[in-house]
């Protein structure tokens, strides 16, 4: 209920694809970097897909007037004001970007997945965490959170209230990381590969583990690949974030650190 | 149609039920009812302007033991309208027992839209056909946080028999 319409498809041009920002008011130089990228897609009119988690956490639309929330906001409503074309997927911990955030800042939700097209190739767009199936804890939990009636009663709580609980929920999670295997923070292949299947698609992009690469991909005797997009931090030493870049027919992944 | 009226503590509610749209919703639910599994259970929660919820706990907060899970109807094309009746549930869709809630708003958002667990909805099985008074001094009474649980009544809302009126 929280956000009432998302794409199930999306024609892009010239993207900029990011992820997993975790943007938060510890994070000053990380928003900072945002900002200024906001600032230079405008210029050069591409369009930006955030594949989840431009948030370290949102507890409701309330936080777009405030803080972090608000530049945010602000930095994007004055690039879909400029006519470039920002799309939001949600991640597992923005999970109720709603409708508020979209009238806010001029952004179009994308489902997960969400298929387009980049260079003749028939893609799939996606935050990633689907394809963790092995954390079935957080899969659990991620259900719940995505619940229209569950949604209801959280937003349904005082901000203060829902705050309290995300940074309860939050401190339990990363107690809980420290314990759990590499392996299943990461995507299953055989998840990814169905989904790449039964889409009938050749190619990936998703955020969520963390890992940056390009995975070369044998599906059924073709060849498929799937990009894993970079995390930002640039509050921490050495920075590190990054996005990828589609000009034409090319993708290529900026680094910045 | 099935007709079951809920004497809870602040008076009585009418409910009748759609066995042609929710057949097996409904056979549950009168299976519930005449076991008398509802006699003694509270609407444990109440939100103004949501929906209240009940048919799960004893008076104190004890939940009580249920049959098996069944299959979601909620494709049947009924919606969660003011005063309906619809199966409770967790975030998968094949999981109401014994909770069920009376809509208090039209819940819109809680329908069928897509076969998967983000969209199944909510079972809709019946609607009030008198008591909504009933229902309407219930969804204002006070609510406090109770361990876990949130949106429960401050002084319980007890549904002291389930009786069915006619099958």
């Amino acid at each position: 209920m929280s956000a009432s319409v998302a794409l199930a498809s999306v024609q892009l041009r010239d993207p900029v694809f990011i992820s997993d920002l975790h943007l938060a008011q510890e994070q000053p130089r990380t928003v900072q970097r945002f900002v200024r990228l906001v600032e230079e897609l405008g210029s050069k009119d591409r369009e930006l897909v955030i594949l989840g988690d431009l948030f370290e956490y949102w507890a409701g639309d309330e936080e777009a007037g405030e803080g972090v929330g608000a530049v945010v906001s602000g930095a994007l409503r004055s690039l879909t004001r400029g006519g470039t074309s920002v799309y939001v997927m949600h991640g597992n911990r923005d999970v109720l970007l709603g409708d508020g955030f979209a009238r806010a800042t001029g952004a179009v939700f994308l489902a997960d997945p969400c298929r387009t097209e980049l260079a003749g190739v028939a893609t799939l767009l996606s935050h990633g965490v689907a394809y963790c199936t092995l954390d079935t804890a957080y899969q659990a939990f991620r259900r719940r959170a995505r619940d229209p009636f569950w949604q209801r009663m959280f937003l349904g709580r005082s901000l203060a209230l829902r705050r309290t609980i995300i940074s309860q929920v939050r401190r339990l999670s990363e107690a809980g990381k420290k314990q759990m295997a590499a392996q299943i923070m990461d995507v299953t292949p055989e998840a990814i590969e169905q989904a790449l299947r039964s889409a009938g698609v050749r190619r990936m992009i998703h955020g969520h583990t963390h890992r940056p690469d390009r995975h070369r991909i044998d599906l059924d005797g073709h060849s498929a690949e799937r990009w894993v997009l970079p995390d930002w931090d640039l509050d921490v030493d050495p920075p590190r974030g990054g996005y990828l870049q589609v000009s034409g027919d090319e993708l290529a992944m900026i680094d910045f650190s | 149609m099935p007709t079951v009226r809920l004497n809870t503590t602040m008076g009585s509610i009418i409910l009748e039920l759609d066995r042609q749209r929710a057949p097996r919703t409904v056979e549950n639910f009168l299976n519930y009812a005449r076991s008398g599994h509802y006699n003694n259970t509270l609407f444990h929660r109440v939100i103004n302007g949501f929906m209240i919820q009940g048919g799960g706990f004893e008076p104190g907060m004890r939940q009580k033991p249920t049959s098996k899970p069944i299959e979601n109807e909620a494709t049947n094309g009924l919606k969660n309208v003011k005063y309906t009746i619809a199966m409770a549930r967790t975030s998968d869709p094949h999981s109401a027992t014994a909770q069920f809630f009376i809509n208090v708003a039209d819940n819109d958002f809680l329908n069928h839209s897509a076969p998967n667990a983000q969209n199944w909805g909510y079972c809709v099985f019946g609607h009030v056909t008198a008591g909504t008074d009933v229902v309407d001094r219930i969804k204002g009474v006070a609510t406090m946080r109770y361990g876990t649980h949130q949106d429960v009544p401050d002084q319980e809302v007890v549904i002291e028999a389930a009786e069915v009126v006619s099958e």
